[in-house]
């Protein structure tokens, strides 16, 4: 947690020092160069690097842009910012468990990390296209309306800073995040989800999945 | 590919032929002018860098017909595929053109699945029909020259692709000479080394499968660098994974030129939890080295002693695919030293190699490495045709091994530019932990699997 709020020492001295303040003559032409700098998202940029160069890097697990190709891992296009940048600020801390996240995530500094969180959130939310059951979703329709709705509105579509979307979402995944909440605790954001999760037995969190993953 | 894949191929074949039939007054200097641009970019200022780019685009309109740029690539791998899809991304003005030699393309990573026989060759098998909806021209031919003067390469048929800048992704070839006995006829044949999948994958697992029950299978793993470090040694792991069911007396010999490998403490972990003693590794100080194989008879003469095989499986000693070394792109020890933030060639101009033919600084010569190479090549040849100077980069690997069903491990690592090198960013990467608990372990394979479909998928739709 000691990193959460330091650059990494390394990129402090890549970062272009201030520019002094130009003559009174140029100060129209400055102008005009600080307008092109801030329109162009290469310009200026120095050794910074885009938000499209570093979620490039993310493709290979994710999916390109995002939207991922199964099972184990979650699309992650058009998340909530908010939400995308807690979570991976939290792998990059510990305070969220994972198997390989947190050792990716120690690689960049909190600003690269918020231009990667924007820049998936502004992708568009691409759903799976895979079969259903429609008697499995009812079963979880049914949970869902009862113990989930409040929080994970319209099925699932509905996401804020706290409640990702569901509706979508690789089945395999949100099973496998449901059973860590219930059987260790791990990855339980909010107290209220925890309870309810915690609550459900094996079928119940299958058909849940399976719901949100019919939900489009 | 189907006939009908084949049929639409052929008119992208005559444009580019027509393309080069332009006149070579106007590819000059438009080259020139390209070339120019780059060499100020060096040093230009980032208004220039704007300026130059208008003025690109203001060539390209003025000759309708013309693309921005043409960028060829050579090869469909790892790195190939990716090069080409991101750099029609980045621009879909510049006209991109895949060369690969096979119509098809079977994956090496998860290949060590198809010769334990967890699965099926044809679940790593890919066609290049989603490259062709994202506009890449892909062209069936096998590259045999570079000019990199004239700038262009040429195909096995005399078929010429001109180029304004050239990717390669050729991947390895195989030096058999340090190894007495070996060469592509015996391992095609008799002693398959199966690091690039196909038919001697296929081969492997049968010699697997024609194995009596106590005999022995020596994986003769090659010395640094070569393309998947761990490789060998998840190799290890899923015969044994085969042999526990089907012939659990039979014994794996890794005979290594080397003294440590990827991953080591927790592939040594993993092989004592899950199969006890059946695998034994020697390591070069130990007479792992070997010096020559006799195929008939399977006896491979070590340093120190002779070992005895039912089967051989000999990784030779590796370096840049031939092309590159004919091209004259490669180094001394046999890899091509390229600029570790373009990936631009320093042996030629307008010449990038990516890959396990390139040398890469800390990163491994892996799928995912190529995969993030493709990457950052892609956006510094975009930037250069638009006159921009080349992007930061920013570099991924991961690389996940399966050890048993529920058994997998991985390695990351996250890169930077530092002072011209490609450097691992302390504090990030690593392994998975040697204590990690068995629904972590379980996860690993599961993830191993998700690594699969999503790289494939970046690549290929």
């Amino acid at each position: 947690m000691h990193a959460l709020h330091n650059r990494r020492p390394g990129l402090a001295a890549r970062i272009d020092p201030p520019k002094p303040h130009p003559p009174a003559g140029v100060g129209l032409l400055a102008l005009l160069a600080l307008a092109l700098v801030l329109s162009s998202p290469v310009a200026g940029a120095g050794d910074v690097r885009s938000a499209d160069m570093l979620a490039h890097t993310c493709a290979g697990c994710h999916g390109t842009d995002g939207a991922s190709a199964g099972a184990a891992m979650p699309t992650i296009a058009g998340m909530n910012k908010s939400y995308l940048l807690t979570v991976l600020t939290d792998y990059k801390t510990g305070l969220r468990q994972s198997t390989i996240m947190g050792r990716i995530m120690r690689g960049y500094t909190d600003q690269e990390i918020a231009a990667m969180a924007g820049w998936f959130a502004a992708r568009p939310w691409v759903s799976t296209e895979r079969p259903v059951d429609g008697q499995v979703a009812h079963r979880g329709e049914q949970i869902h309306l009862s113990r989930c709705e409040t929080c994970h509105a319209d099925g699932g579509r509905g996401q804020d800073a706290t409640s990702p979307r569901l509706a979508g979402q690789w089945a395999p995944y949100i099973r496998h995040v449901l059973k860590a909440c219930r059987d260790t605790g791990l990855r339980c954001k909010t107290r209220q989800g925890a309870e309810r999760v915690m609550a459900l037995d094996d079928a119940e969190i299958d058909a849940l999945a399976h719901y949100y993953e019919s939900q489009k | 590919m189907s006939t009908s894949d084949r049929a639409t191929t052929k008119p992208r074949n005559t444009t580019i032929s027509s393309a080069s039939a332009r006149s070579k007054a106007a590819d000059t200097s438009r080259r020139r002018f390209l070339g120019t641009g780059a060499a100020v970019l060096t040093t230009a200022t980032l208004g220039a860098g704007g300026w130059l780019g208008a003025a690109s685009r203001a060539a390209a309109q003025a000759a309708p017909s013309a693309p921005k740029a043409r960028v060829v690539v050579v090869g469909g791998g790892y790195g190939g595929a990716i090069a080409a899809k991101y750099l029609k991304l980045a621009d879909p003005d510049i006209r991109v053109t895949l060369i690969e030699r096979s119509p098809y393309y079977v994956s090496c990573p998860l290949s060590n699945e198809v010769i334990s026989g967890e699965r099926d060759i044809d679940s790593l098998t890919f066609d290049y029909r989603g490259l062709t909806r994202r506009g890449v021209a892909v062209m069936q031919d096998e590259i045999v020259a570079v000019d990199p003067e004239a700038h262009y390469v040429r195909g096995a048929g005399g078929a010429r692709y001109n180029y304004d800048k050239l990717i390669l992704a050729p991947g390895v070839s195989f030096d058999y000479d340090p190894i007495d006995g070996m060469s592509e006829a015996v391992a095609e044949s008799t002693i398959p080394h199966a690091w690039k999948a196909g038919a001697q994958t296929l081969l492997l697992r049968r010699q697997l499968q024609a194995m009596p029950d106590g005999g022995v299978v020596a994986i003769v793993a090659p010395p640094n660098p070569f393309r998947c470090p761990p490789g060998p040694y998840e190799r290890a792991a899923q015969m044994a994974l085969y042999f526990k069911h089907h012939k659990p007396k039979a014994k794996i010999l890794i005979l290594d030129a080397k003294d440590a490998f990827s991953k080591q403490a927790l592939f040594q972990a993993g092989w004592q939890e899950h199969y006890g003693d059946m695998i034994e590794w020697v390591p070069g100080a130990a007479g792992g080295i070997i010096e020559a194989v006799d195929p008939k008879t399977r006896t491979l003469t070590g340093l120190v002693e002779d070992f005895q095989a039912d089967v051989v499986n000999l990784i030779p000693h590796q370096r840049a695919a031939k092309l590159a070394v004919d091209a004259g792109l490669t180094d001394a020890a046999g890899w091509c030293p390229v600029d570790q933030q373009t990936f631009a060639s320093e042996q030629a101009p307008d010449i990038h190699v990516i890959g396990d033919a390139a040398i890469a600084g800390a990163m491994p010569k892996s799928g995912y490495a190529a995969n993030s190479q493709g990457k950052v090549c892609a956006a510094a040849v975009a930037a250069a045709i638009n006159g921009e100077p080349p992007p930061a980069p920013s570099y991924v690997n991961t690389c996940y091994s399966i050890l048993a069903h529920d058994h997998g491990i991985s390695v990351a690592g996250v890169y930077e530019l530092k002072d011209g090198n490609i450097v691992s960013v302390p504090g990030a990467g690593g392994l998975s932990p040697v204590d990690a608990d068995a629904r972590t372990r379980a996860m690993e394979v599961e993830y191993a699997i998700g690594w699969f479909r999503n790289i494939t998928a970046d690549m290929f739709t």
